[in-house]
């Protein structure tokens, strides 16, 4: 266990709460209270571990993989937003924003795992398709 | 004082605490909770410690309204982190994407206010 990267987001992720809650005190730009919230303190710790421990290229991998994380985030707090909005029940809020987080994360990895077989199956069919195009247009 | 200290161990809690998840399921299951959006709903519990009725039901609004933007910058900022991390290296790469969040945040609070 990595104690270093734990540390790393536990002050991240507290500062941004934090900050959050500071920012609706002291400030007068609402909007800025809920961008604190939503600051990608996950991303920036796995980036910065996996660039400490492996390098620039996985570094800039876990970036480009965590757009599709920040996917079921979004669908959370809509879902928070839309059912605050409809009932004013702030539970029933949270609760519906867990259940499609999980359901629209589930579904978008199972999506990129889709793709990513895509990508890596042979592309024998490809290049026979190719040649057999081109040979058409001998024709 | 002291709320802001709830918040900060609140908070560090709720992304420690989806981190060591994360770790202990499987790849896949893994993958998925390591991008919990800990940080928003930990915000999100600890307004009912200041809010309560329809107070808090408008401080939950405005901090979603908010929150649904900021998710927006941070796909935009994970896929500038993936381009400058390759171009200038993790470090100069990481610190340049962080002071484009920062840069960009200001840009839409600025537009969204005014």
């Amino acid at each position: 266990m990595n104690y270093k990267d734990l540390i790393i987001r536990f002050v991240l992720g507290g500062a941004a709460v934090m900050l959050s809650y500071l920012v609706t005190v002291i400030s007068p730009w609402e909007i800025l209270a809920g961008i604190f919230a939503a600051f990608p303190a996950v991303m920036i710790t796995a980036v910065l571990m996996m660039g400490v421990i492996s390098g620039s290229e996985s570094a800039a991998k876990v970036a480009n993989g965590s757009v599709f994380g920040m996917i079921g985030c979004v669908v959370c707090v809509a879902t928070v937003w839309f059912v605050l909005t409809l009932t004013n029940n702030w539970i029933l809020g949270i609760i519906l924003g867990l259940i499609f987080w999980f359901g629209s994360s589930v579904l978008v990895s199972n999506l990129r795992e889709y793709i990513k077989n895509m990508e890596i199956r042979p592309k024998g069919h490809k290049v026979g398709s190719f040649h057999k195009s081109q040979a058409e247009q001998h024709k | 004082m002291s709320a802001l200290f709830i918040r900060f161990i609140l908070g560090g809690a709720a992304v420690v605490a989806s981190t060591l998840v994360s770790r202990k399921l499987g790849e896949k299951a893994g993958g998925i909770f390591a991008a919990f959006p800990a940080v928003y709903l930990a915000a999100l519990l600890t307004a009912s410690l200041d809010f309560s009725g329809d107070e808090l039901i408008s401080y939950s609004v405005l901090l979603s309204k908010g929150a649904i933007v900021g998710m927006g910058i941070n796909i935009l900022i994970a896929i500038i982190a993936g381009y400058l991390v390759t171009r200038k290296g993790w470090k100069r790469g990481l610190s340049q994407a962080v002071g484009c969040w920062v840069i960009i945040s200001m840009v839409v609070v600025i537009f969204t206010t005014y």
